[in-house]
């Protein structure tokens, strides 16, 4: 491999091809329909496993080592541990109501929505942990020695705080759960840290926050300039109407391409912050896809998968990878001599828990 | 493929690349550098990893992160020493993939097969002492919600003596929920829900109703129905959510619509025992059918909703109950006009029950 460092853009490059990736997406398709849907474990696996593998940083390239098997045995697991005690739970409150205990009812309701929440912390935490720990590059990997169960808690209490004040410490909430999970990882000897700052990103926030308050209230003021200028209320009756309706359509619009647009405007600010902070030893990483990028991004998906008639989908991942590794880039060095190898427990099983609760991203 | 075979080793300690040549002696093996020699490692630890670029990446068990890349065409008296490749996973190599999808599909449809078909012969195998637990357990005394007056409970009781032969083991109630439905839980249990009671114009529409209940009761409907969604979930557990669901809705839809052409079968059948005219629950069907729109729908609307729908259309249960007419038979009202007032007013006159859904729309 040279070392032509002219001609490298970033440390980060994929080159994989659609083509290619094609030639794993329809078999592992196909396997997972005859198989009722469990060889999803080892389609998800084969996928990472080229995805990965068409990856250099600097001059080697990643290798996924995760197992079909590993994502299979976490997804039973789950089913066992926490799908059954779920029904049961169901069943028993549906008891409960039909005999007119509802306030026990309520409360096994509020348990059960609380556990879950719990896990789902749980969840983030766990799949980043398996992810790291599955990473190779120059035969050396990443973890975590902490099994996460103090992150579920700060799920809990993170979120409801960013919830109280109506919703406004939304972006703390994020920014510091991302930054308390990547403290807890490693690669190699190294801790990461992650240290992103919230307040950069509450303009975007407020953009977002503020839409449906600024085309409602542009809305109704329309409205009555309109009233107010139409004035004779008999012979306008009809164009007042389709003004009314084409001010509704407007609204509707613009609920539906402006909220979206603003809330990719916020995730991509999120995003780069996030992925900002983050520093490995001397390494310290960038996220380079701003608002438009994440735009095209994501129009071209919807259109890929409309075009296709939803065939399409199965290309996802090639394109979110893809997306993620051609706007990341890194800086510093690397010493290959202290990079040695993680000392973190390596669990015997997947992201069970995300896959159940169909949680995907990085 | 590059012409040159090429050997490169990470020890799984550091990410120092080492250059390497292999050196076999009989069943182990050293890996070479200039200066150092690693090993010796045995062949049978040897496990394939995965292909990366035009290299073939193999690792050591046990040793964490211990690879050996090769490149170029591999000497013969390697290779053989070396295990194959890997592409889809252990059972799929083994077959190829044209054979796996086949056995696969195979596999498939026996597990939904037995999980449709074994409910039947399974459903009768519980002890209806389970079966009774189960009910008591969901039903309790329905949060109060069971009507009882003396007279009216002495009517009901007429009723259901008339439409079954041995009705220790059933217990019907009518609840007070105005409703014009009635359902058939596990454990004999049959709630008839007071808005239909109270809108029949006799009591032989009553009777009809009754005995369709009862007939899932007998025909072990209940259970059949709780073992296969259970089966159904367990087998569909593998498939994403909603197709999941979508399938399993479809399946076990298809099967509620024999089990009500059934239970409408056993109805008949006993209305005819009990000398009752199925012309009440014929002209209830008449009713029912004007509410959900058959009526409307000619011949041709009929198709897609008679289909997708759980109960078969009202209009056809109609004509069906209307053939069930024996001519010249001398049919006698199922309760006398005194019973029937005691029983439509049950409710009504019962202070005590509770009433609505408990949480709720009164």
């Amino acid at each position: 491999m040279s070392e032509d460092l002219s001609q490298r853009h970033s440390a980060f490059r994929f080159h994989g091809t659609w083509r290619e990736f094609a030639g794993i997406a329809f078999p592992n398709l196909l396997l997972t329909i005859v198989t009722l849907g469990i060889y999803r474990f080892w389609a998800t696996t084969r996928e990472r496993e080229y995805l990965w593998g068409k990856t250099d940083f600097i001059d080697e390239r990643l290798e996924w080592t995760g197992k079909g098997m590993e994502l299979f045995i976490g997804f039973i697991m789950v089913f066992f541990l926490l799908g059954l005690p779920l029904i049961v739970i169901q069943l028993v409150s549906q008891g409960l109501i039909f005999r007119g205990e509802t306030v026990i009812a309520a409360a096994v309701t509020l348990v059960m929505f609380l556990l879950l929440f719990y896990l789902t912390g749980l969840a983030y935490f766990r799949a980043l942990r398996y992810r790291l720990s599955r990473t190779y590059w120059r035969g050396i990997r990443g973890g975590s020695d902490d099994p996460g169960f103090q992150y579920g808690l700060s799920y809990i209490w993170r979120s409801f705080v960013g919830w109280l004040p109506i919703f406004l410490l939304v972006p703390w909430s994020m920014i510091s759960l991302w930054n308390e999970r990547w403290n807890a990882m490693s690669f190699g000897p190294h801790r990461f840290s992650a240290n992103a700052e919230w307040k950069p990103l509450m303009r975007r926030y407020l953009l977002f926050y503020l839409v449906p308050f600024l085309v409602f209230v542009g809305a109704v003021a329309f409205g009555i300039a309109i009233a107010a200028s139409g004035g004779q209320p008999d012979a306008l009756g009809g164009t007042g109407m389709a003004i009314g309706g084409i001010l509704l359509i407007f609204a509707v619009l613009a609920m539906y391409i402006v909220l979206p647009l603003a809330a990719l405007a916020y995730y991509s600010k999120y995003f780069r912050l996030a992925v900002g902070g983050l520093r490995l030893h001397d390494l310290e990483f960038e996220f380079r896809a701003r608002a438009p990028d994440w735009i095209l991004f994501f129009l071209a998906n919807m259109a890929i998968i409309i075009c296709t008639l939803g065939i399409g989908y199965i290309f996802m991942p090639y394109r979110n990878w893809k997306f993620f590794i051609d706007h990341m880039e890194a800086y510093g060095e690397v010493n290959i001599d202290e990079l040695t190898q993680s000392e973190t427990i390596v669990s015997k099983h997947g992201e069970g828990l995300l896959d159940a609760f169909d949680v995907g991203a990085i | 493929m590059s012409s040159f075979f090429d050997a490169w080793h990470y020890d799984g300690r550091s990410a120092v690349r080492r250059k390497v040549e292999v050196q076999t002696i009989g069943q182990q093996f050293f890996l070479l550098e200039t200066e150092r020699r690693h090993g010796p490692f045995a062949f049978a630890d040897v496990e394939y990893v995965q292909h990366k670029g035009d290299v073939d990446v193999y690792g050591l068990s046990g040793v964490d992160g211990w690879r050996l890349m090769l490149s170029g065409p591999v000497p013969a008296e390697l290779s053989a020493h070396l295990p194959s490749r890997r592409r889809y996973g252990g059972w799929v190599d083994r077959l190829g993939l044209g054979k796996a999808t086949v056995v696969f599909s195979v596999a498939r449809a026996a597990a939904i097969a037995v999980v449709l078909l074994s409910p039947q012969w399974l459903a009768p195998l519980i002890p209806q002492s389970v079966d009774k637990k189960l009910g008591d357990a969901l039903v309790g005394d329905f949060g109060g919600r069971f009507c009882s007056t003396p007279a009216g409970k002495a009517a009901l009781k007429k009723l259901v003596a008339s439409l079954d032969s041995s009705p220790d083991d059933l217990q019907v109630e009518v609840a007070k929920i105005d409703m014009i439905n009635a359902v058939a839980l596990p454990g004999g249990k049959v709630i008839l829900f007071d808005g239909l009671v109270k809108q029949a114009r006799s009591p032989d529409e009553v009777a009809g109703v009754l005995a369709h209940e009862i007939g899932h009761v007998r025909e072990k409907h209940v259970m059949q129905a709780l073992l296969r969604q259970m089966g159904l979930a367990v087998v569909l557990g593998g498939v994403d959510g909603n197709s999941g669901a979508l399938v399993n809705n479809m399946l076990a839809m298809s099967y509620s619509r024999e089990a009500e052409a059934e239970a409408d079968a056993h109805s008949m059948k006993a209305l005819g025992n009990a000398d009752i005219s199925p012309v009440g629950t014929a002209s209830f069907f008449e009713r029912l059918s004007e509410l959900d729109g058959s009526a409307r729908g000619g011949e041709e609307g009929r198709g897609i909703t008679g289909y997708m729908s759980s109960h078969p259309l009202s209009r056809e249960r109609k004509k069906a109950f209307e053939k069930s007419i024996v001519k010249g038979k001398d049919y006698k009202p199922a309760l006398t006009s005194a019973e029937w007032t005691e029983l439509k007013t049950m409710c009504t006159q019962d202070r005590n029950a509770k009433s609505g859904f408990g949480f709720d729309f009164e």
